[in-house]
C-alpha cells in the first residue's frame, strides 16, 4: 500500500502535470515532482478546511475527501498516459516486446530520450533541448553518486535520529493516526486543547498521518523510517534538475557535481543549524522539507525561468504548487519562499526585460497571500 | 547598529561551526562572482545569494525578522537556508575541476570529508533499536501499562530520558508533563517534575502526593535513581520491572 500511494499515485498524477510541460521537459523525474506537488496543493486546500471547520473526528473526514481526490486525479492522469500510449501504439505497430514497452516510455517521456543524430544537426532544436549519451567515466560517476545515496538511505533506515521537536511533530502526526483528531490534542501531555495557529497550518504532520492510515503502518514509522526513503531521493531529484541547467553544454560533469553535493549533504553537519543536518537528521520535519527541498526547487524553477527567458510559463504553475506545498511545511516555508521569489523575480525582470513576469510572479504566491489571510482570521477568531 | 551587526556575525559562524566549510562557500561564491561566463547562471547561482548574505548581515533585516517572527531571534540562522551553499560549492569545484575530472573529484572530496562533519557521527545519532527509531525500553515498559482496547487512557509519569518518546509510540498514555518541561529553553513549573527531577534523591511521599494530584496512575523510575522513604509504604504496588525501569502503579488512582 505505501508503495502506491508514495510511488505509483503521485506518478499517474504525475502524468497530468507531465502534459504541460515542453516536450525537452517530460522526463519522467519531472513528472514525479509535479504529481506530488500537485497531490500537496490539493491536499492542503482539502486539510485546513477540514482542520477548521469540522469539530469531531475531522482527519476522518480528511481522509475520506482526500482519497476521492486522489482517485479522481489517478483516473486523470492514467486516461492521460493511455491516450498517449495508444497514439505511439498507432504510429508504430510494427515494434513487438520490449520494443514497444520503449517506445510507450518514449512516448510518456520523451525529455529522458538522447536525441537524435537529426536533432543535434537541425538548426532549430533548442541546445537546451538536446541530450547526449553518458560516457563510460560520466557512467562510473553515475554509479558511484548511486551508491553513496544507497549508504544514506541504509543510514537513515537502520539509524535514529534524536531530535526534541518530533515530541510535537511526530506525535500530532500519530494522534490524527489513533484518534482522528487534527492538532486539537496538546501532543506533548495528551489533552484537549484549541486548535494550536501556528504550528496547525503546517499540515505536513497531516500528509504524514494519511500515509500512515492508508498504509496501516504507525506514523512514527512512517516519520522516521519511511519518510527519509522517499524525500532523500526526491531533494536529489531536485538538484539533478538544477545540473542538468547549469551544465547543458557539459552533461559528463552532471554525476561529478552530484558526487560533491551528495558528500556536502553527508559532511554538512558542522552545526545544528545548516539544512544539510536538517536534512539528514529531521527528513520528516516541515522546516527541513523548506530548507532542501522548497528552497532548492525555486533555484532550479528560476534557472530554468533564465534559461528559457520567460518563455515557459508552465515554471509559473510549478511556483504556485510550490508555494503551496510550502506553506503545508513551515509558515516560515511561505516568507523565505517568497522572499526568495521575489528577489529572483526582480532579477529576472531585469535580465528579460518582460514585465509580464511580475503579474505571474504576483499569480504564483496568491496560495500563500491566501494562506496568511486565513491565518490571521482564523487566529483573531 | 554595530552590535546587531556582529549578532549577525556570531549567527554566521555558529551556523558553519568549525567554519571551514562556510570559509569554502565564500571563496566559491566569489570565484563564481569573478569566473562565471554565463550571465544568467552567474545571476541565480552567485549574484542573488551575494544579495541575500549582504541582506542577512544588515542589522535592520535582523531588526525586521525579530519584530515579525516570534523566535525570531532563534530562528534568525534560516535566512541562510535561502543560500544554497552546497550547490554554490559543487557549481565552483565543478567549474574548477572541470580539464581534471579523476583527479580533481578527488582532491574536492577530501576537501569537502576534511572541512566538514559526518553526520552519522553526531552525537544524537544511535543505532536504531526497531522501526520506530525510538528506544526498547520505551516501547517494552508502555506495552505494559497501556490500556486494552475498550479501556480508558492512563497517566503515567517517566523519567525525563524517556519523555520525549513515549507518545510517538502510544497516545494512549497522557503524561502530567512533557518535553516542555524538560527543555532547558523553557522554565515552565510543574509539581510532579519537581519531585521526579529532585536532585539527588526522590523523596516518595512528595512524589505521591503530586502524582496523586495530577491522576497519574504509573510512575516509572530507574532501578538507579535513590527514593527517600517506601514508594510501597506510600500505598504504590510495583507491577513489574523492565530493562531497568520499575513500573509502579497506584490502585488510588483510577
Amino acid at each position: 500500500m505505501v508503495i502506491l500511494w508514495l510511488l505509483i499515485i503521485p506518478l499517474c498524477v504525475g502524468m497530468l502535470v507531465n502534459s504541460i510541460l515542453p516536450q525537452s521537459k517530460k522526463t519522467l523525474g519531472i513528472t514525479f515532482l509535479g504529481g506530488y506537488l500537485l497531490l500537496f496543493s490539493v491536499f492542503e486546500l482539502i486539510a485546513i478546511p477540514c482542520m477548521i471547520k469540522i469539530q469531531y473526528s475531522a482527519f476522518k473526514y480528511c481522509v475520506r475527501y482526500y482519497i476521492i481526490a486522489c482517485v479522481i486525479l489517478t483516473i486523470a492522469g492514467i486516461a492521460v498516459a493511455v491516450k498517449r500510449a495508444i497514439v505511439a501504439f498507432k504510429s508504430d505497430t510494427n515494434t513487438k516486446g520490449f520494443n514497444m514497452l520503449k517506445s510507450i516510455c518514449k512516448a510518456l517521456f520523451p525529455g529522458d530520450s538522447n536525441s537524435s543524430a537529426e536533432d543535434l544537426l537541425n538548426p532549430r532544436v533548442k541546445t537546451s533541448d538536446i541530450k547526449m549519451q553518458y560516457s563510460v567515466e560520466g557512467i562510473i560517476y553515475w554509479a558511484i553518486f548511486a551508491l553513496i545515496v544507497l549508504f544514506q538511505l541504509y543510514m537513515a533506515f537502520t539509524r535514529a535520529f534524536f531530535d526534541g521537536d518530533d515530541a510535537y511533530y511526530v506525535v500530532e502526526s500519530l494522534l490524527a493516526q489513533q484518534a482522528d483528531v487534527m492538532n486539537t490534542i496538546e501532543p506533548y501531555t495528551g489533552i484537549s486543547t484549541s486548535l494550536d495557529i501556528r504550528h496547525a497550518f503546517a499540515v505536513i504532520t497531516m500528509w504524514i498521518a494519511f500515509i500512515a492510515k492508508v498504509s496501516g503502518i504507525h506514523a512514527t514509522i512512517v516519520s522516521h523510517t519511511v519518510i527519509p526513503l522517499l524525500f532523500i531521493p526526491m531533494i536529489y531529484l531536485v538538484y539533478i534538475e538544477i545540473a542538468h541547467i547549469l551544465f547543458r553544454k557539459k552533461q559528463d560533469m552532471i554525476p561529478v557535481f552530484m558526487i560533491i553535493i551528495s558528500l556536502i549533504v553527508m559532511f554538512g553537519n558542522t552545526s545544528i543549524y545548516t539544512s544539510e543536518t536538517f536534512m539528514m537528521m529531521r527528513t520528516w520535519q516541515g522546516k527541513a522539507m523548506v530548507a532542501n527541498f522548497v528552497l532548492p526547487m525555486i533555484i532550479w524553477l528560476y534557472l530554468w525561468l533564465f534559461e528559457c527567458k520567460a518563455r515557459d510559463n508552465v515554471v509559473w504553475a510549478f511556483l504556485f504548487m510550490l508555494n503551496m506545498f510550502a506553506g503545508m511545511c513551515s509558515s516560515l516555508g511561505i516568507f523565505f519562499g517568497d522572499g526568495l521569489m521575489a528577489l529572483l523575480t526582480l532579477i529576472l525582470l531585469i535580465y528579460t526585460r518582460k514585465f509580464k513576469v511580475v503579474p505571474l510572479a504576483i499569480i504564483s504566491i496568491i496560495p500563500s497571500v491566501i494562506y496568511l489571510a486565513v491565518y490571521l482570521i482564523v487566529k483573531m477568531s | 547598529m554595530y552590535g546587531i551587526f556582529m549578532e549577525c556575525w556570531v549567527t554566521f559562524k555558529l551556523y558553519g561551526g568549525n567554519g571551514f566549510l562556510l570559509a569554502l562557500f565564500v571563496a566559491s561564491l566569489i570565484y563564481l562572482l569573478i569566473m562565471e561566463k554565463e550571465l544568467y547562471k552567474k545571476l541565480v547561482i552567485a549574484i542573488a545569494p551575494f544579495i541575500i548574505l549582504i541582506g542577512f548581515f544588515i542589522p535592520v533585516t535582523k531588526i525586521v525578522f525579530v519584530a515579525v517572527f516570534e523566535d525570531g531571534a532563534d530562528t534568525y540562522y534560516r535566512i541562510l537556508w535561502m543560500i544554497q551553499m552546497g550547490v554554490i560549492i559543487a557549481y565552483a569545484a565543478c567549474k574548477l575541476i572541470e580539464r581534471h575530472k579523476r583527479i580533481g573529484l578527488v582532491i574536492t572530496a577530501i576537501v569537502v570529508m576534511l572541512s566538514g562533519s559526518l553526520v552519522y557521527n553526531n552525537q544524537y545519532v544511535s543505532k536504531a533499536e526497531n522501526l520506530y527509531h525510538i528506544p526498547q525500553s520505551v516501547i517494552d515498559v508502555v506495552d505494559a501499562i497501556a490500556p486494552l482496547e475498550g479501556e480508558s487512557r492512563v497517566r503515567a509519569v517517566f523519567p525525563s530520558e524517556m519523555v520525549h518518546f513515549v507518545r510517538q509510540y502510544n497516545t494512549n498514555i497522557l503524561m502530567p508533563y512533557g518535553r516542555d518541561m524538560i527543555s532547558s529553553q523553557w522554565s515552565y513549573y510543574n509539581a510532579v517534575h519537581e519531585e521526579m527531577e529532585r536532585e539527588g534523591s526522590v523523596d516518595a511521599e512528595a512524589l505521591v502526593t503530586a502524582t496523586r494530584e495530577a491522576k497519574c496512575r504509573y510512575i516509572i523510575l530507574s532501578e538507579d535513581r535513590v527514593v527517600d522513604g517506601n514508594l510501597i509504604e506510600e500505598g504504590l504496588v510495583l507491577v513489574d520491572t523492565i530493562d531497568g525501569y520499575l513500573i509502579y502503579e497506584d490502585p488510588e488512582v483510577e
